[in-house]
């Protein structure tokens, strides 16, 4: 039979590499880095810890507020630790793609700062930028990229600086701070949720000659943007994120600064509609027959099984569509939620672990809250 | 297995009800619930709307019950005992109304909208066949309306309006989105399970149920 499309190849994953910065922060310490709003601990910290079962995170910042690295800075030396792994150096990589929530600057793209950081010379680059599901986006294209011949060593990395978004100057001073002095649970929750550091995966259309590769079998993402407003935001007030020209650049950056539209915010009420989304996704997956969850052997999600509310479980537990709990791989009380950057922090610590054996089957699930998004990447350890 | 063909049932049912959740939560009447611009008016019209497929629902239930042939006398009890639980809602939509400010003629007078009648009258001829177990799917439907809709929709509109609690006793009422709900709409599908075409019109019913439903809250104008 002859194949007159495009001779596509297959990619493996040959190197991971993570970066955490600083070292672990407990639960009792975490205010000390991200800053109290008018001095004063925060009333719902506790509850999120309860809930996202969080026990250490790091931190790009030090208890003073004084910043020890930079998102570019951290996504870099991820990459340079994946490279290492694969046992390249900066100069074997052809495409870099990159993945953040927001980069250091507002202008011009990730890529380009991670490129500097890394001291890399001339290179096709490219900048993903969502929240969570961001980190599959540039997966997506670093794998293309090999599949079809473009590049011979793709990167695809991804980093987090969320804690200098969380310093009181970003609230003190705007309407989410009530009169008696206390932020809007919309915007503290994510304060004892999201923290920092980087992670990058290199791909190559070979597996490495000593140790376990991963097979890249596919990359899905579907996102479901023109269903719901903004679920997880920065840019917009609460009341008006639904219309575009309420945009903080539209008011000018002191007025939204003000309004309170500088600061990332979490619609809680709307998460409870976007799980049940991100559930419906997973389950269209199965029965289509697109993922087996027998023949799954690790389960990394960017989501933890803990957090699932009893009907969820029990949802997928009578649809057969729940992965056993012993499957699942997770870094997230360890290493806290790094947004795009934890899907490849927890893969850094599977493959080091004793976990994976050859012929296993990994899947990666990102569900980002952002928009409504979820992505999955099936792995096969090879 | 008829542990698997409820399983593989139910994974098609939780995907169409995902489905009609989003479309749900795109109708005009629902943006304005979550972007907290719901009126008054926009409550009452609601109200009014929703009170014509409660008060059919119990009807088309007991007829599909009465087309229940004597080899599944469980499930005929089973709508049944639905049936007798929620022929009386509408009622608590029409004293609902009345505590939000509205004149009880208004609600009792009111006509169908477009969707309403399109849904009325699939329920019915649905209901009207033989062994109508295909109304399994849209009791999944209304029902999971009921327990996973229903209160969130509630809070929020005594958050927005400031109503109290007795002016919101459906909303509020049709409660908690428990397990148990799952575990007898489970038992339901044991009943005419397995079997391939009983099983396919489960599902087509739910997702025709679902268009409808939707259609009928999308036409909702204050």
């Amino acid at each position: 039979m002859s194949d007159s499309g495009p001779r596509l190849r297959d990619v493996y994953i040959t190197g991971v590499g993570a970066h955490l910065p600083g070292p672990a922060v407990g639960n009792d310490r975490m205010e000390d880095h991200i800053g109290r709003i008018h001095g004063r601990d925060s009333v719902v910290g506790r509850r999120a810890l309860r809930w996202n079962g969080i026990r250490a995170r790091h931190y790009a910042l030090a208890t003073d507020g004084t910043v020890r690295d930079s998102n570019a800075g951290m996504t870099a030396k991820a990459v340079a630790a994946a490279l290492d792994d694969a046992g390249l150096g900066v100069g074997d990589l052809r495409h870099l793609a990159t993945a953040t929530t927001q980069g250091d600057y507002l202008v011009p793209g990730h890529a380009t700062a991670v490129q500097a950081e890394l001291g890399a010379g001339p290179l096709e680059i490219a900048s993903y930028q969502s929240v969570c599901a961001s980190a599959l986006m540039a997966a997506k294209g670093a794998w293309l990229q090999v599949r079809v011949g473009e590049a011979e060593v793709a990167a695809a990395a991804a980093g987090e600086f969320s804690s200098r978004w969380f310093r009181p100057g970003f609230y003190e001073g705007t309407a989410l701070v009530d009169p008696k002095g206390r932020l809007a649970t919309e915007a503290d929750f994510l304060r004892f949720t999201l923290s920092d550091g980087a992670g990058a995966v290199v791909m190559e259309p070979h597996p490495r000659e000593q140790g376990l590769s991963l097979k890249v079998e596919w990359i899905d993402l579907t996102s479901l943007a023109g269903l719901f407003d903004p679920c997880m935001w920065a840019g917009s007030t609460r009341a008006d994120r639904a219309d575009m020209a309420s945009a903080w650049s539209h008011a000018g950056p002191t007025e939204a600064h003000a309004a309170g539209a500088v600061a990332l915010l979490q619609d809680f009420e709307l998460l409870k509609i976007v799980i049940r989304a991100w559930i419906g996704i997973w389950l269209e997956k199965v029965d289509s027959g697109r993922i087996d969850p027998d023949r799954v052997d690790h389960l990394l999600c960017h989501y933890s099984a803990r957090s699932l509310r009893e009907e969820i479980v029990g949802l997928l537990e009578n649809t057969a569509a729940m992965i056993p709990e012993e499957k699942w791989f997770t870094t997230l009380p360890e290493t806290g939620n790094i947004g795009s950057a934890s899907i490849w922090v927890m893969l850094e610590a599977f493959m080091k672990g004793e976990r994976p054996k050859r012929g296993d089957r990994v899947l990666l699930i990102v569900p980002e809250s952002g928009r409504a998004m979820i992505g999955f990447m099936m792995l096969e350890v090879v | 297995m008829a542990d698997d063909a409820v399983a593989d049932t139910l994974r098609k049912l939780a995907v169409v009800f995902a489905d009609f959740e989003q479309r749900l939560e795109a109708t005009p009447l629902i943006r304005k619930l979550t972007r907290g611009r719901f009126e008054l008016a926009d409550y009452h019209a609601f109200l009014i709307n929703l009170r014509q497929q409660v008060k059919d629902g119990a009807l088309w239930m007991s007829r599909a019950a009465s087309n229940i042939g004597e080899d599944h006398l469980e499930l005929r009890s089973t709508l049944m005992k639905h049936a007798v639980t929620e022929h009386r809602d509408f009622r608590l939509l029409e004293t609902d109304f009345v505590a939000a400010g509205g004149r009880l003629e208004d609600i009792q007078q009111a006509k169908k909208n477009v969707g309403s009648e399109a849904l009325s009258a699939w329920m019915f001829h649905e209901a009207s066949k033989p062994d109508p177990f295909g109304l399994l799917g849209a009791m999944w439907i209304i029902e999971g309306l009921g327990s996973i809709k229903a209160k969130p929709w509630g809070l929020k509109v005594k958050e927005r309006l400031g109503l109290p609690d007795d002016a919101l006793r459906f909303l509020l009422y049709h409660g908690d989105n428990d397990v148990g709900h799952m575990e007898e709409f489970r038992e339901m599908l044991a009943m005419v399970l397995p079997d391939e075409a009983v099983a396919e019109r489960i599902v087509t019913t739910a997702r025709v149920t679902a268009r409808l439903y939707a259609l009928q809250i999308e036409e909702i104008a204050a």
